[in-house]
Formats: C-alpha cells, structure tokens, sequence
C-alpha cells in the first residue's frame, strides 16, 4: 500500500494559519502536523527526524512547509531545512510564511499584467508604492517588485526608521534595491504618492489606507494592486473583484486600473497549490521560495 | 473531487481535549487540526485566516471548534468568530468548553424525560437546585433550565462567588430573559425542602447532597448527577443510574448517573458536530442548540 502523504508544518508563531492548513488538505497531503513555536535551531534536528523514519520511496510521500510571519526568518528556516538533507534521505520544503510569498507573487503578477495591457509598460519602467510596506506580505511585494526593476519604495505608518532599517536589511540579503519610506497622513501619503506608477496595498486587513482625496494628487497612476479582502478595503473605490477596471476615484491618473482582492487571491490560491502539490509530485526534492511562486505566477498568467 | 473535511479546533488551554478530538474524528471530520493557548484576541485573525482559503462551496467543509475551561470566554470567542466572518465567506462555528454545554444539555434532558415519565410534568415553575453550580456545567444547566421555564437557584461554598456566577449566567447567557438565584451550600438544608430537581456539578468525589438532606426532600422529583467517581455527589445515585428510584427519598424521586447523562451528553455532541457538516448554511451553536439536539435524541429513543 502507498504510504501516506505528510507535510510537517513548521510555524515560529504560537499557531499554524487556519490558510495554509486548508490550502495543504486540498492540495492533497493526507496528514498536517501542525509544529507551533518552533525555533530556528530546531529546525535541522525537526527535518532529520523527518527524513529518517521512511525509506527514499516514503519520503517522497513526506514533505516540510515554512509558516511564520518574517520573511527573512522563513528563508532562513527554509535553508537550515535543506542543509538538514542527507541524500537520499531528502524531502521538498516549500517557505510560504502567512502566505506572503505566494499572496506578493500573485500581487505582483497580477499588477505587471495589467501594466503590460493597459498601459505597454513594464515593472522596470515604473515607481512603486507599497502601503503596509513594512508588514509580511509588504515585504515581500518589495523584493519581488525591486527584483523585478521596479523602484521601489516601502512605506511604514509609523515610522521612517523602521521602513529604512528593513529597506537595508533586505538589499543587503537579497540583492534588491528597496528604499524605506514613511506616511502617516493624508498630506504626507498624497505627496509620496503624487510621481508614482503602481501602489501596492498590503496593509492589515479592514483598514482604508487611501482615500479619494489622497488619490487625486496621483498624476502618473497606471496600476493599484490592494489584497485586503475585509471592507473597508485599503484604497477607496476600488472593489474586490476588480480586475483591470479603472479606478475612477483617481481623478488626475487617466486610465488608471485597479486589481482587487479577489482577482489576486484567486492567482495566489493557483499559485500556493501548485507548489505545494508540486512537493506531492516532483520525482526530486524541491526548495521553493518567493522567486519560484514569482515565475510560477508569470506562468499562469502568461507574462 | 470534494475537499476533505477540516474541523480548526481553537483552545485557550495548553492541550485540546482528546475526548473531543475523537468526538470530530467519529461525527466525520477528516482532519482536526489543533491550535492550542489561543488568546481570545487572536480569534479575528485566526477565522479570517480559515475563511479566505476556500471558495464559498467548499467552505461548507470547514469548521471551528471552541474549546477551553471558561464558559464565559467561549461564549465571547464564538461571538467574535461570528463578527470575523465576511459573507459569504463564512463557516460553521460551535462552542463547547470543557463539552459542558453539552453535558449540561444532556443532564438537562434526561432530567425531563424523567420528569414526565414519572411526574407528568415539565420543568416550567419547578424549583431546581445546581448544587457545585459554579462551574462550567453548572452554569450551562442553569441556563438551560431557567430558559425552559424552571426557577434555578445556583449553589456555591461562597454565596459572593455564585451570586457573582448567576449574574453572568443571566445577563451574558441569557440575555437579561432568565433569573437565576444564587444561595451558600451552607443554607442547602433549607432550600432542599421545597426543591424539586437537584442538579450536581461539583468536583468528582464530594457529596454534594446526603441521604439525610434527601429525607427533608418534601417534593423532590429527579436528582441527576454529572460526577462518575465514587463517592457519588448525590447519596444513592450512582453512575448507571437512569431514572431509578433513590432510597430514602420521602416524595418517589428517581436518579440520573453520569453515565446515563454521558450518554445524552455523547449524542447531542455528535449532532451537533454533524450539524456543521450537514447544515447549508453556516451554523453558530453553543448550549441552547446542543440542549435541542439533546431534547430530540431523548424524545426519539423514549418513542421507540
């Protein structure tokens, strides 16, 4: 008889996401067991635990997830996994901390898309706003958009510090180019956002983080991209299922579009099950990350 | 393919209850997947998390359960899974501490059954004593019993502590409709005389009630008894017990055992686990649905 399927869900927070424990089921994986709390140097001695219990052909049946809520600490659990490995006693590790990577990847996508379409340009031609920049999924539409050439800037609410010391953090480890950025008022989000091509939203969920006013100082607005699902949504006007419809609101951005929540979710859902089914069906191991769901999402929507 | 079933099951304590992790397992959830130490402030976040990530339809095969100690805090956290819910992206969500709303609902509906078999009568206008009342159970038969009708007088060692219990019970559980009573064990022999159902929920092996207080009991009717480790909380009922005569009980009152209310207790959480599977729409349940789905699983074994 096969064995069955089992992912070790490794999670530094107090709980694994509700998200990921559903999206693992329907990707297929028989069994999920949840790890919370987990450290850092736990890591290798979890992953040889897991590789040694079954022989080359069971492992294949076995697989480890990152969770978490820091990118920089997911890449990191993601490498202390690997290293873990003892050919042949191998297993797939797929690092989607509270979906950042995948939810970026499909924001980001679903943004150039519409860039592409809309307005002929690419991400390397454009400046980028990221409200909610400095949160996980901020973080990680920033590298992928900065990878990609974009200029891109993190913005913080609270303060430019923070936005600056991460923006450093991550161009050092990633090789990207962010700069931290800072707003807290209408007047301060009205002039960051006044030359800039794309706005990102990524902040927490039920807050409005841009209304019509602010909107209207935006001269040069291609592409809003906003993955909050719960209303009132981030940017004023823009509805959850928007997918390149004009984002009217912005009154001196002529044909100016926005991608709403649901648009994104839907490539985001696309993108974190394949990858993790991809785990189930891979005849290697595999090592994903942010960059492998950016191409996998450049894929699903043809870019 | 249909999606399997995924029961999230959130507890403020540091382990789930195994009891209840079988109980999802055997009413046909595929996977019951544990959050433990959950603060009630990460409720919002948890739901929303479990909501997004399956479309409208599937979602029907998602759940969550609540856990814990506290009857209060469970009430809340359900109230705020509700709140966290963005429709349609909703899923059922059912409350059951410690599984007191349940064994409270299935004392409470044996202890009806037995009221009208032998009584032919109801709860409506009976006097009911919650003896160690102040606990989750107790709490939960207390409302239950005042929502059916009956006059419910909680009984704690200090009467601060059960006056502050019957307070929460009648404002928070009952929406200000209900008027639980609150009385010191110290003053049961009095209260006992004009009592005609005894509820015990203390601590196992205190004897909550004597056979010499039992004698007083002009006009008792049923005693039940949640507690299945010996010495028994009330004098002459013990665990197997279901609807059998107490000796020295002046008035013909029977008695109900933990096991015959576990039985109960068994049922109404397997339907109601059921309930979130089978429902078409989403379902928020905590102790009056479990004492429905109680009343229908007596009423259905007392007719066959």
């Amino acid at each position: 008889m096969e064995k069955r399927s089992i992912l070790h869900m490794l999670d530094p927070m107090p709980h694994n996401s509700p998200f990921d424990i559903n999206m693992a089921m329907d990707a297929g994986f028989d069994v999920l067991m949840p790890y919370s709390n987990v450290k850092l140097e736990s890591v290798h001695g979890l992953t040889q635990d897991a590789i040694f219990s079954r022989s080359p052909a069971g492992i294949k049946r076995t697989a480890i997830f990152v969770g978490g809520r820091d990118f920089a600490l997911a890449m990191d659990m993601l490498s202390a996994s690997q290293k873990a490995m003892v050919p042949p006693f191998e297993i797939s590790v797929f690092a989607d901390p509270s979906g950042a990577f995948t939810t970026a990847a499909a924001l980001v996508a679903c943004v150039a898309k519409q860039l592409k379409e809309k307005h002929n340009k690419e991400l390397k031609d454009c400046k980028a706003l990221i409200f909610g920049g400095t949160g996980p999924v901020g973080i990680a539409t920033g590298v992928i958009s900065s990878l990609a050439g974009a200029e891109t800037t993190i913005i913080d609410h609270l303060s430019i510090e923070t936005a600056e010391d991460i923006a450093h953090g991550y161009n050092r480890r990633f090789a990207c180019s962010l700069i931290g950025g800072y707003a807290g008022t209408d007047i301060e989000k009205a002039k960051l956002i006044k030359s800039c091509d794309i706005i990102f939203c990524t902040a927490k969920a039920g807050i409005q983080v841009l209304n019509a006013g602010v909107l209207n100082a935006a001269i040069n607005l291609k592409v809003v991209g906003d993955v909050n699902a719960v209303p009132p949504l981030g940017i004023e006007g823009i509805k959850r299922g928007d997918n390149g419809a004009p984002l009217q609101l912005a009154l001196n951005s002529k044909g100016a579009v926005a991608v709403g929540a649901l648009a994104i979710g839907d490539i985001k859902y696309q993108l974190q099950h394949s990858l993790i089914k991809e785990m189930l069906t891979t005849d290697k191991p595999l090592y994903l990350d942010f960059r492998d769901a950016f191409l996998k999402a450049q894929k699903i929507l043809n870019l | 393919m249909e999606k399997p079933f995924i029961l999230h099951m959130l507890t403020t304590a540091k382990n789930l209850s195994p009891f209840d992790v079988n109980m999802a397992m055997d009413a046909g959830w595929v996977s019951a997947v544990p959050y433990i130490n959950v603060e009630p402030s990460e409720v919002q976040g948890l739901v929303q998390d479990a909501i997004f990530s399956r479309s409208s339809k599937n979602l029907k095969r998602t759940g969550i359960f609540i856990g814990g100690r506290d009857t209060k805090q469970a009430m809340d956290m359900l109230k705020m899974a509700k709140r966290a819910m963005v429709p349609p992206f909703e899923v059922s969500v059912f409350a059951d501490p410690s599984g007191a709303f349940t064994t409270a609902a299935g004392m409470v509906a044996a202890v009806e059954r037995e009221l009208l078999k032998n009584f032919n009568t109801t709860l409506t206008g009976k006097n009911v004593l919650a003896l160690g009342g102040t606990g989750p159970v107790g709490q939960a038969a207390a409302v239950i019993a005042a929502q059916a009708g009956a006059n419910v007088r909680i009984i704690g060692r200090q009467l601060e502590k059960a006056q502050h219990v019957a307070d929460v019970c009648n404002d928070e559980f009952g929406d200000g409709k209900i008027k639980i009573l609150a009385g010191a064990d110290a003053d049961k022999a009095e209260y006992i005389k004009t009592t005609d159902v005894v509820f015990a929920t203390g601590a196992a092996g205190i004897e909550l009630l004597s056979a010499e207080l039992i004698a007083t009991a002009a006009q008792l009717k049923v005693a039940a008894d949640v507690n299945a480790v010996p010495p028994a909380g009330i004098a002459g009922v013990d665990a197997f017990h279901d609807g059998t005569k107490i000796e020295n009980s002046v008035s013909g009152a029977v008695g109900i055992g933990a096991l015959a209310i576990g039985n109960v207790k068994y049922q109404a959480q397997n339907r109601l686990l059921k309930k979130m599977i089978e429902s078409d729409k989403p379902v928020y349940l905590h102790f009056e649905h479990a004492f429905e789905v109680a009343r229908e699983y007596v009423k259905s074994k007392t007719q066959s």
